[in-house]
Formats: C-alpha cells, sequence, structure tokens
C-alpha cells in the first residue's frame, strides 16, 4: 500500500473548473515533481465542494485547511509555505465576510460548519471517478444490504417510514410513489432517473453527479429491486458534460465490478441501465414529458391518468425520481428509516439541499436539515448580503416557485412552511435578492422564462403565459394600466387551474407571489411611474436620479463639472434642491448605493461632486418675489422641510410666514449636526437666500406660548407643520432623571446653544462619558463628546452592521478613538449622590430576525457588568413634541406620536387647513427625506388653492435651457471612488473645524470621469 | 476483473479505508520533520523518506505526517518531533535514515522513547 | 433519392455523408433511437437542415415531420449553420440578478449580432441560456466549452480575443 503524508483534494466540478482548476492543477503536479515530493504528497480530484463562488479550492489533509480562490502563480509559494514549511499560506485563506476574520479550517467556517450534509456526504472527499473510494465510504453497503437481507416490501416500507419526499419539486412520498409501481403488474419496468435539472439558479444535482456519482447508481439499483425493474435510464441535460462524463465512468466501473448488469454481487438480480442525454427543453423535467422525450419524440406532458406506476415508459410501469432523492436512498437503507427520520420537521423528514444563489455572500450549496429558518440559510450559512444591501426575498422553487420577503426570514424551511409563503420547494434553488431587484421585473423574468419553455400542447399554458407576460411587460415599461393587478390574477388563477401539466400549472406563482407581498410596488409602477428599486429603465433617466427622493439631476451636473460649467451646474442643483450645500455635505446618498458604477468598482461620489459645486461655483443671485396671491401661509418649524415649503410657495408669489421656537433657523441642521459636519455659515448662506426671496422667518416663536395656536388658525389660510422631532426617546431604566444624563438631541441642542460655554469647560461632561444608541445622533453626540476631551464609549444593543448610523460615520468615530461596545443594553444608572457615577449593562446575544431583517438582541441573564462614567448620552431615538396641537383642533395624532394624513394624500392632515412634513409626520428620517416632503406639500396647499379659486394649475414658468454635454469615452477603465481629503486624526482633537476638506479640481474632474451618463441613450 | 460478492466489497472497504484515514482527520501519532533550508541541507529529506517507507511498509493508518520550518536549531538538524495524543511531545536531534527507522518502529509503534537521540521534552510544540 | 443525396452534397462533403449514415445505422431499430441520432448527427455536421433531417426519416423510418418536429422542438438542435465558435450568455435566474442582461447586451455590441445568429465571417455565434449551473461564479459566458465566470462587461474584448 503507497502512502502519502498528504492528501490535495483539488474540486475540480464545473465551477472551479471554470475558475481555473485545471491549470492549478498542472502547476500544482508541476510543483511537486521539482520538489521532488511526488511520493508523499496525493493530489486527488474531487467533485463540487458547493463553495462555488470561491473556486478553486483546495483542501489540504491531514491538518483540513482550505485554500480558495488559488491562482496558478500561487502554487510555488503555497507548496513552499504549507507542504514544506508546515506553515498555513494567510493570504489564500477563507475570510468572512462580515468580520474579515481568517478561517483556516473547513469544519471552522460557517458555510460548512452549520450544514448536515447527508446527500452530499461525499463531497470533496472522494475521487468520483474511483470506484474504491465510493466504496471506502460505505459505497454499495446500501445496495448490498438490500439484494441479501431485504425483500421488495421491506425496501418499500423502509423508505415510507423514512418520510423521504421526492426533491424533485412536489415533494410526492417516494416510497409511496414506489409501492405503486410494486403494485403494477407485468415483466417488464422502468427506473427511471431525472437529472434534467433546468430551474434556473438550481444545480444540486449536477453536484451530486460530478461528486458522487455511485450514490445516484446505487439508489437506482436498490430501487429496481424494490419494484422490480430491470433496466433503467437517467435523463441528464446535455448541458452538464461534465455529469454525464463522469456518469458513464462510474457505470463502466460498476459493471466491471459486477454491481451492474447480471447477477449483481452473486445475488441473481439484474439491473441495467443507460445514460439518456436531453436536448434542451425545460419541459422534459417534468414527468410524463420526459418519458415521451425519452421515447424518441416531442418531450410533451400527457394527460394523467394513467400514472407512470401503471404505464409510464413505452407504456410500462415506471417510476421517475429526482438525482437527490435516490442520493439519499442507499444510506435510508443502510442507516435505516429511523435515523433518517431524526432530523427535520413533522411531514418533511431528512435535509434538503439548496443552491443559494444571487446576492448572497457565500454562494454555493448547502444542505441542511428540513426546517432550518431562511434567515439561518441567508445570514449564517450565506454570509448575509455583498455591499451591506438590505435583504428583500428569496425566490424558492425557481419559475414555479414564489418570493419569501424579509418579514418571514425566521420561517423553517419545509414542504408546507414554504407552500403557506405562497412558493415551493422545488428542487431547491434558493435566489437571493437585495433591495436592488424589481419584484414586477422578477415576476416579468420568470414569466418570459415559461412563457418560452411552455411546451404549446394546452391553450391555458400558451396563450396564458403570453398574455400575463405582455401585461407585466407594459407594467415594467410604464405602460402599465388601472386594473392590471387584478386582470394578472384573475388570468393566474384560470392558467394554475386548467393547464395540462406542472409547468403551467406552476408558472403563475411567481406573479401571484409578488403581488402578494409587493403589491406597493407593482402600484407604484402603474400609478406613479415609479421603479424604486431602480431596475425598470423605461420608466426613469437614470439610477441615482431614480433613487433621490427630490429626482436631483445628477448625470447632469455631473457632466456640467466635467465641462467646467459651474454656475450651471449650480443651477441644476438648486432646480430641485434649496439645500445643495448642506445636502453635500449630510445627505445619506440614496442615489450611489443604485449607482451602476458600483456594479464595476465603486460607486461616485456624487454627495461629494456636489460639495464641489456649491464650494466652488459662485453663488447665484437671489431676488425677492414679489406677493401676487392674497392667501395667507403659515409654517412651523424652521427645518428643511418647514422652509422648503416656505420658498416654493414664496416663488408662487404667496405670503409665507415662517415660526420658529429656537433662536435660529435649521431645525435638526442648526441644533444637532455639529459643525465639523456642516459648518455654521455654509447652512446660515442658504437659510439667508430664502429669506432673500420674501419669506419671513420669526425665531423665538414658539407655537401654543409666544403666540397662541387659535390665533394662528385665524391669521392664515393654510399651515404646514414641521416641527421636527427634538425630543429623545427614554431608555426605561432606572436612573434616568439623574445629573448627569442627557438625551442626545438635548445634549447636542445645549452644546449648539452655548459652545463656548461648552468648550471653556464651564459646561462638562466629565472624563467618562457613555452614548447609548447606534443611530447617527449618538455618533455625533459622541464626536462632540470626544472632542470636548472626554474618553467615550459608545454601546450598542445589537452588531456593528446593524448600526443605523452611516459607516462613513462609525469609521470616524472609530478614527478619533471612540469606542464601541457591542451586543450590551443599559439596565440601570447607579446613583451617587443625585449624579450618575456609572451605569449597569446587560450582554446581549442575537436571536431571531425581526420585521427589518435584523437579528433581535436577546438578554444573556448573569452577564451584568457596571461601567464607571461621569456622564451618559442616551441617543436612542428621537420623537416629535406635538405638545403644541390642541386636542380639539382636529389635527389627529397617532400612537407612534406623529401626524395622521388624511386618506389619500401625502401631507393633508385630518384638518383641510393643516398640512404636516419632516420628522413629526415621518419619525426621524433625513435631510433629504424632509426636502421632498416639503416640495410635496407645496404642490399640495397651492392646488387647493387654486381648486377652491377655480383656478387653472400652476404652471411653472419657463426655465433657462441649459445645455449638458456629453463626452463618450472610449474607454473607461475601473477605478475606485476618489477619496475625499480629511483633516488628520490629531487635528480633529478639541476642534470643530470641518473635518472633509472637499474635493480640488484634479479630485472632482477624475471622480467625474468615472461616471457611466445612465441618462444618455447613444443610438 | 472479476465480478464481486459481498467480501470482496468488504475487503475493498477496507484497504482503500486506511489510504484515505488521512482525511478523516483521526491520528494517533504526529511526526514532524523539520525541514527550513537548514534541515533539508543536513538531510531531512532522506529522514522524511525513510519514514514514508517505514509507515508504507508497516501499514498503519494513525500516523500522521507533517513537515514544519527551521526551529532554530540548525545546527542540529535533522530534527524530527513525534507527539503521541495526549503525551508530550519528543524531540530528536540529529536524525538520520536509520534513526529514524528506529525511532519509527520503537518510539512511534510500540511507545518506549529513544533517549539517546532526544534533544528535549516538554509541552512545547512547534506550529 | 439521387437528388436528395445530391441536396445533401450540396451542403456536406462524401465523408460527412457516410458519417451521418453510419450514425443512423448504428441506431436503427432501437426505440426512441431519433433523439441520440439527431444528436450525433449535429455534433459530425454542425447543424440539421432540411436534406438531414429527410436523410434521418429515410433512415429511421419515420415520417419526415415527426423529425422535423423534434428537431425544431429541442432548444438543441439548430437547423442552420452555426459560427466556429459559439458565444453562449447565461440568463438563468442568478446570471440575471446578478447582470447578465447587461452582460448580453455588451456581448451585442461588441460582436455586432443578436441572439440567435451568427457573424457574417462565422467566427461567432451569438445565444442565450437558461441556467448552465455554474450560478456560483454568474454572471456567466459560455464560449464553446470553456466556462467564463464573473464575467465583467469590461472584460469581454479580453476574452473574446481568445478565440479566432
Amino acid at each position: 500500500m503507497k502512502v502519502f503524508r498528504s492528501h490535495l483534494l483539488l474540486c475540480s466540478g464545473t465551477g472551479c473548473h471554470a475558475s481555473g482548476s485545471l491549470a492549478v492543477k498542472k502547476e500544482l503536479v508541476s510543483e511537486l515533481e521539482k520538489r521532488g515530493l511526488s511520493d508523499e504528497i496525493k493530489i486527488v480530484e474531487t467533485g463540487c465542494n458547493g463553495f462555488c463562488a470561491m473556486g478553486p479550492i483546495m483542501v489540504i489533509y491531514p491538518e483540513g485547511v482550505v485554500y480558495m480562490m488559488i491562482k496558478p502563480s500561487d502554487i510555488p509559494e503555497l507548496v513552499e509555505e504549507h507542504l514544506v514549511k508546515g506553515r498555513v499560506l494567510e493570504r489564500l485563506l477563507y475570510r468572512e465576510p462580515i468580520t474579515d476574520n481568517i478561517i483556516p479550517t473547513m469544519q471552522d467556517i460557517p458555510f460548512f460548519a452549520l450544514q448536515n450534509v447527508r446527500v452530499l456526504r461525499n463531497r470533496g472527499l472522494i475521487d468520483p471517478e474511483k470506484i474504491d473510494e465510493y466504496i471506502a465510504r460505505d459505497g454499495y453497503a446500501g445496495m448490498a444490504k438490500a439484494l441479501t437481507e431485504m425483500t421488495p416490501d421491506q425496501i418499500v416500507q423502509e423508505v415510507l417510514d423514512s418520510g423521504l419526499r421526492g426533491r424533485g419539486g412536489a415533494g410526492f412520498p417516494t416510497g409511496l410513489k414506489w409501492k405503486f409501481a410494486a403494485a403494477s403488474q407485468g415483466d417488464v419496468k422502468y427506473v427511471l432517473c431525472n437529472a434534467d435539472e433546468g430551474d434556473p439558479g438550481a444545480f444540486m444535482d449536477r453536484s451530486v453527479l460530478e461528486a458522487d456519482p455511485h450514490a445516484v447508481l446505487e439508489g437506482m439499483i436498490i430501487a429496481a429491486k424494490a419494484i422490480g425493474a430491470h433496466s433503467g435510464y437517467i435523463y441528464c441535460r446535455a448541458e452538464y458534460p461534465l455529469a454525464i462524463h463522469r456518469l458513464n465512468v462510474a457505470i463502466n466501473q460498476a459493471k466491471e465490478y459486477g454491481l451492474l448488469g447480471k447477477d449483481i454481487l452473486g445475488t441473481g438480480f439484474d439491473f441495467d441501465l443507460e445514460i439518456y442525454q436531453g436536448a434542451g427543453a425545460f419541459v422534459c423535467g417534468e414527468e410524463t414529458a420526459l418519458m415521451t422525450s425519452i421515447e424518441g419524440k416531442r418531450g410533451m406532458p400527457r394527460p394523467r391518468p394513467p400514472f407512470p406506476a401503471v404505464a409510464g415508459l413505452w407504456q410500462k410501469p415506471s417510476i421517475l425520481n429526482n438525482v437527490e432523492t435516490l442520493a439519499n436512498i442507499a444510506q435510508i437503507i443502510l442507516r435505516g428509516s429511523a435515523w433518517y427520520a431524526s432530523v427535520g420537521t413533522e411531514k418533511s423528514k431528512g435535509t434538503k439541499v439548496f443552491a443559494l444563489t444571487g446576492d448572497v455572500n457565500n454562494v454555493g450549496l448547502v444542505e441542511v436539515p428540513m426546517g432550518t429558518p431562511l434567515g439561518a440559510i441567508v445570514y449564517d450559512i450565506g454570509g448575509g448580503i455583498p455591499k451591506g444591501k438590505r435583504f428583500k426575498a428569496a425566490q424558492l422553487g425557481g419559475p414555479s416557485g414564489g418570493m419569501i420577503p424579509i418579514q418571514h426570514l425566521n420561517a423553517p424551511i419545509d414542504y408546507e412552511k414554504v407552500a403557506e409563503l405562497g412558493a415551493i420547494m422545488g428542487s431547491g434553488g434558493m435566489i437571493v435578492m437585495d433591495e436592488d431587484s424589481c419584484a414586477v421585473d422578477m415576476a416579468r423574468f420568470f414569466m418570459e422564462f415559461c412563457q418560452e419553455e411552455s411546451c404549446g400542447k394546452c391553450t391555458p399554458c400558451r396563450e396564458g403565459t403570453k398574455q400575463m407576460l405582455e401585461i407585466l411587460t407594459n407594467i415594467t415599461q410604464g405602460k402599465g394600466k388601472p386594473g392590471d393587478i387584478e386582470l394578472l390574477e384573475e388570468m393566474a388563477s384560470i392558467i394554475k387551474d386548467t393547464s395540462l401539466c406542472g409547468l403551467g400549472q406552476t408558472a403563475p406563482n411567481p406573479v401571484l407571489s409578488t403581488i402578494r407581498y409587493f403589491r406597493k410596488e407593482y402600484e407604484d409602477h402603474i400609478y406613479n411611474h415609479r421603479c424604486t428599486a431602480g431596475v425598470c429603465s423605461a420608466l426613469f433617466k437614470s439610477p441615482c436620479q431614480n433613487a433621490c427622493p427630490v429626482e436631483m439631476d445628477i448625470p447632469s451636473y455631473i457632466a456640467l463639472i466635467r465641462d467646467g460649467r459651474l454656475e450651471d451646474a449650480y443651477k441644476v442643483l438648486l432646480k430641485t434642491n434649496p439645500f445643495p450645500s448642506v445636502c453635500g455635505r449630510v445627505c445619506d446618498h440614496k442615489c450611489q448605493s443604485k449607482c451602476r458604477r458600483g456594479k464595476t468598482d465603486e460607486p461616485l461620489a456624487i454627495k461629494f461632486l456636489k460639495r464641489f459645486i456649491t464650494d466652488n461655483a459662485s453663488r447665484p443671485k437671489i431676488e425677492a418675489v414679489p406677493v401676487t396671491r392674497k392667501e395667507k401661509i403659515a409654517v412651523i418649524g424652521a427645518g428643511p422641510a418647514g422652509l422648503t415649503v416656505a420658498k416654493d410657495l414664496a416663488i408662487r408669489g404667496y405670503k409665507v410666514t415662517v415660526f420658529e421656537e429656537l433662536s435660529e433657523a435649521g431645525g435638526m441642521l442648526r441644533w444637532a449636526i455639529p459643525a465639523y459636519r456642516l459648518p455654521r455659515d455654509i447652512l446660515t448662506k442658504e437659510i439667508d437666500d430664502i429669506r432673500a426671496l420674501g419669506v419671513e422667518i420669526k425665531c423665538k416663536t414658539r407655537v401654543g406660548k409666544d403666540i397662541p395656536f387659535a390665533k394662528l388658525e385665524s391669521e392664515f389660510d393654510y399651515i404646514y407643520l414641521a416641527p421636527g422631532a427634538h425630543k429623545s426617546q427614554k431608555m426605561g431604566v432606572p436612573g434616568e432623571e439623574l445629573n448627569g444624563v442627557y438625551g442626545g438631541v438635548e445634549f447636542l441642542r445645549d452644546f449648539n446653544a452655548n459652545e463656548t460655554a461648552w468648550t471653556t469647560g464651564e459646561k462638562t461632561l466629565g472624563t467618562k462619558v457613555a452614548v447609548i444608541g447606534g443611530g447617527n445622533s449618538a455618533i455625533d453626540a459622541a464626536r462632540c463628546a470626544a472632542r470636548l476631551g472626554s474618553d467615550v464609549t459608545i454601546l450598542y444593543r445589537r452588531e456593528r452592521n446593524d448600526m443605523p448610523a452611516a459607516i462613513e460615520e462609525i469609521i470616524a468615530a472609530e478614527e478619533e478613538g471612540i469606542k464601541i461596545e457591542f451586543l450590551v443594553a443599559p439596565l440601570n444608572i447607579v446613583d451617587k449622590g443625585g449624579k450618575v457615577s456609572g451605569i449597569t449593562c446587560r450582554r446581549m446575544k442575537l436571536g431571531e430576525f425581526d420585521r427589518s431583517g435584523r437579528k433581535r438582541p436577546i438578554p444573556i441573564e448573569g452577564s451584568d457588568f457596571t461601567l464607571g462614567i461621569d456622564s451618559i448620552i442616551a441617543a436612542i431615538g428621537q420623537v416629535p413634541d406635538l405638545s403644541f396641537v390642541p386636542k380639539d383642533s382636529g389635527i389627529s395624532v397617532n400612537k407612534w406620536g406623529t401626524f395622521d394624513l388624511a386618506e389619500g394624500s401625502a401631507s393633508q392632515t385630518t384638518n383641510p387647513k393643516f398640512y404636516a412634513g419632516g420628522d413629526a409626520l415621518t419619525g426621524p428620517d433625513t435631510v433629504i427625506g424632509a426636502i421632498a416632503a416639503g416640495h410635496q406639500a407645496a404642490i399640495d396647499i397651492d392646488a387647493a388653492i387654486r381648486t377652491q379659486n377655480n383656478e387653472a394649475p400652476y404652471e411653472e414658468p419657463e426655465e433657462e435651457k441649459i445645455i449638458i454635454p456629453f463626452v463618450l469615452d472610449e474607454d473607461n477603465p475601473e477605478a475606485p471612488q476618489t477619496k475625499m481629503p480629511e483633516l488628520h486624526g490629531h487635528e480633529r482633537k478639541n476642534s470643530f473645524i470641518e473635518v472633509e476638506l472637499g474635493f480640488t479640481l484634479e479630485d472632482a474632474l477624475k471622480e467625474a470621469t468615472r461616471c457611466l451618463r445612465c441618462d444618455v441613450e447613444v443610438e | 476483473m472479476a465480478k464481486l460478492n459481498i467480501n470482496d466489497l468488504k475487503s475493498i472497504k477496507e484497504k482503500v479505508q486506511k489510504e484515505t484515514a488521512l482525511r478523516d482527520g483521526f491520528y494517533r501519532v504526529k511526526v514532524t520533520v523539520h525541514m527550513g533550508t537548514c534541515g533539508i541541507a543536513s538531510g531531512a529529506k532522506e529522514v522524511m523518506d525513510s519514514l514514508m517507507s517505514e509507515i508504507e511498509e508497516s501499514g498503519v493508518s494513525d500516523v500522521m505526517v507533517t513537515t514544519s520550518g527551521c526551529m532554530g536549531l540548525c545546527s542540529r538538524e535533522p530534527l524530527v518531533t513525534v507527539e503521541v495524543i495526549n503525551q508530550e511531545p519528543i524531540k530528536y536531534e540529529y536524525v538520520n535514515p536509520n534513526k529514524m527507522r528506529q525511532i519509527f518502529r520503537r518510539h512511534i509503534l510500540e511507545g518506549e522513547i529513544q533517549t539517546p537521540f532526544v534533544l528535549a521534552r516538554g509541552t512545547e510544540t512547534v506550529h | 433519392m439521387n437528388a436528395e443525396h445530391s441536396e445533401l452534397l450540396k451542403e456536406f462533403t462524401a465523408e460527412e455523408v457516410a458519417t451521418l449514415d453510419e450514425i443512423i445505422a448504428r441506431h436503427k431499430g432501437t426505440p426512441g433511437g431519433l433523439i441520440p441520432v439527431l444528436e450525433e448527427a449535429q455534433v459530425a455536421l454542425g447543424y440539421l437542415p432540411a436534406s438531414v433531417q429527410k436523410r434521418v426519416a429515410k433512415g429511421l423510418n419515420l415520417p419526415v415531420s415527426r423529425v422535423y418536429g423534434v428537431v425544431t422542438f429541442y432548444s438543441f438542435f439548430t437547423m442552420t449553420p452555426r459560427g466556429r465558435h459559439t458565444i453562449r450568455v447565461c440568463l438563468g435566474t442568478a446570471c440575471y440578478v446578478r447582470g447578465g442582461k447587461a452582460l448580453a447586451e455588451a456581448i451585442k455590441k461588441e460582436v455586432g449580432i443578436s441572439e440567435g445568429e451568427t457573424t457574417e465571417d462565422r467566427r461567432f455565434t451569438f445565444e442565450s441560456v437558461r441556467c448552465l449551473g455554474a450560478c456560483g461564479l454568474g454572471p456567466v459566458v459560455v464560449i464553446n466549452d470553456d466556462v467564463h465566470g464573473r464575467m465583467k462587461p469590461s472584460k469581454l474584448t479580453e476574452v473574446l480575443d481568445l478565440y479566432s
């Protein structure tokens, strides 16, 4: 026996082949040869090990270290380090996508560790082209047992008892299928294996055939014994050449060993089989169509009954089982039905293999017990969603299935639950979609698939899918009509009920499922011509503009930067945004998350480019607009929502008065956002521009105190309520009333109002400060406290990637020396003579998913600890203070303490004279969200007035035409986002100078050139 | 190839299981041959070859062989560490193919530490 | 017979016709032999025009309509000559979600033909396919039998240059 000190198991499944495993092997062989190691180290080519996204993959035994994404040029170093010097080569090891931790061994990588492999038990462990290695791992032992120790009835009973259900899609009990076929009379029966894996996104059958072909053969022989068949076919797609090759090798080896053919193992039982190559028709995955196809005809389904168990292939009794089903059989026979049924749920036993693909970090094949929660598959095994995006839904069951949305991440995945949620198990394709997928477009995609694959035999499927596709295509192109959704639902139910086979019966599923969970998206497409995901390109100019709540014309101002026309660019900004220089600093830039450039390398730095314009162009001169209308408008709250309404209405000729409680206008921009992010003079200039139009802003005037509510109501025709959300939420822990405990916004407001007192030390937080919370306010408070010289720790009850704060803010806080403790929650505040002296916290662990798709923190009993601190800033959320609104005003306020709107309106409250917007309507939101609300309210108020006066709708005055240049770059090489120049860490200490310094001209031109100009159609 | 019967199936299984046992990650003894440049120069490769042929001849499947780099004691190379599971590791110095064969037969197979060749013993392990 | 034979010889060499006959002979009498014959014939001849279908029908003793029905039903078969290299872009769901659509557009632009067409110089035939089972590497382009995973439009020229 030849002994090797090390085995190198190199994956050579289709996935790894495609990523270059052959070249890696060649290099490896020559390197081992060169170093004289060929006699000590053995290379074994295995089938797919499932982690396809990281290929080529090699596992080195005995250590079990996994190397990933190996290139031929890595080999000399790998051999030198690992095989000669005995050190792992870190750079080729697996890195956790979220934590970036390095994990060297297979059993510790969550992707593998959390799986329970039964069907895939041999993957990556044996050479699929060596029958002996299969035998060494109990191969053909189940068959031996079935042939020598069991009667056909016993075999059928064992499979029945195991609870195994068909893994091809429908989930029909396998034992029952066999029982029917066994009971059918006839000398000639067939065992068929369905390897026509056609569901897009499913590849477990291919993987099993490539990694462990004998398992399928063994299952078929046992099935043959059970029903009394002596020949069989494996119907395999021609698109899987490697699988066919491995099957052929396996069949030949089995024949040589006498495990196929006449008198198997000397038991007198005969069984032979051959491979039949499918010629590419999705419908042939349907059992009767598959049989028709083997008969050499067009693969069309035929009506049942008669069922295949009675009259199948060539009209003889037949059973058809899927690859994964058959791969389970030998284990069930060998280890018993009780073993098999020991995992799974009540009605769905055993494990299921899922092909996890789409927008997920760890793409690959995953085998888990039935009943595993969806979230565990997507997050724990799959490593979550790439690029920090949000999970939207998982499509289960391919074109016959449906979507499972974010609110069902805890759903235990088994046949029953999946059906209840409107999807089907199908063959186990699980395609993860993030927020950038459009539900309507996905429905259209699947319908197109079914329509093309419909064989045309029955009318409902042939014609119905065509018409549904037409409606869906229209909706995605902005040509949807009211009633389309209802029409789709009606047609879906007809097609489901009247189609001949599974293809037609399930084709409407994706449509029904997306309507069920994403009806609003359909309505958005039909009524508002909006695709929020930014997919249906007929509905917008560019994805960035589509993502912006005020639809800023981003591609145009970027093009103008390239052209050096900054004044024109500024005009483009002001068309939609009264606060461009503010937004150039503090916007949450939804536009960048949809930037197409991000698919190639990194999205454009749109926010920084916007700031570059406002930093460098001379500001357009503002002239007062004469008051031409008699209606008087009051605005309560001089934040971004209120000031936007004021500006828009002033431009339309209205007299607008803004009432502001605090000493200066700006709302959260002035009183919460610190100056190192948004310098005061920048904000002041933009507010001054609004004043210059003729808007009157009365500061230090609190409605209900300095001016009675009733007076306001009688003096003004319409009133816009935008008081914001300036009250911190309470933590609800004992000691909250102590000295030294601040609310997040209250602290920031006090600091911004009394900056000198704070910076000179007249007011102080003390040496040690704890900030509670993970949002932007928490980070703002923490960074302010750190600038005042305190030692700051942020306490957050979830994990880093759950923090609602902007990632760049979190990074900046850490750079400034702020510590963040994750998974802790405050329990009580330690009282020392009426003042805070410490905070007792409890550690948390993560439990089930909540509706936002984040894991819920659960307290760990007995994990309490106390931190000695001088001050606490609780920034866990803000609520509006609506106490100025009288109870009898007819303005309804809901249980969350925000305004209710009138039915069907986007801004009118339940009292028609009052409109509302901003944080007081939505809860804490973004600047740009508040601006969008302001625009909306201005349109609504103006329209209400004109309707009442029987006037024609408002027409915008003709704008100055700005010609947008277009330069087509022949070549736009990959390049990362241009970095924003910043103050260094030490320069930030004790200073409230703006941290981000602004792009230079060179930076801006470089960045602007990266724009792909999605807004331009080139013919 | 003759057709198999059930016993043939079992014997193939046993034979191949030994060859692939390595991949199960189970072993009783771990032998580390220190193969830095100095080790190789002083004959570590020949030591490795003799160890491999001993394992092959004896047919054992529970000995894991691994290599590591120079451990700093270049003057005493070749060095070999033998670590029987749950026992302290033993380091042998100036190992040559003959000594290696003796260490394999007496220590690894029979558990008798070959004191004359020992450099050090103790919990210190080489990573 | 002669007319049909000369029709075949217009498109194929005598050798190729002999191969076709050999394929037909090998499967004659096997139930369900039609599809394997067509599969092998397509590999040997590149495409299956009417003349080939007639020959197969005659050889297997089947009506031509049956052969035609099968050829047009399965996507594997083609009745027109193909390019030296077949570019197949995967538009299965996983690839679609990861940008397969944009890739297909880029290929169209790059080779100047639409789906299902062959370039004039017969260098490329361009098709889209449904899921090749290489979802882990999406988006995927297959040229002949080579799978090119994690493709980007920017990598296309480089990859296509490998096939002359």
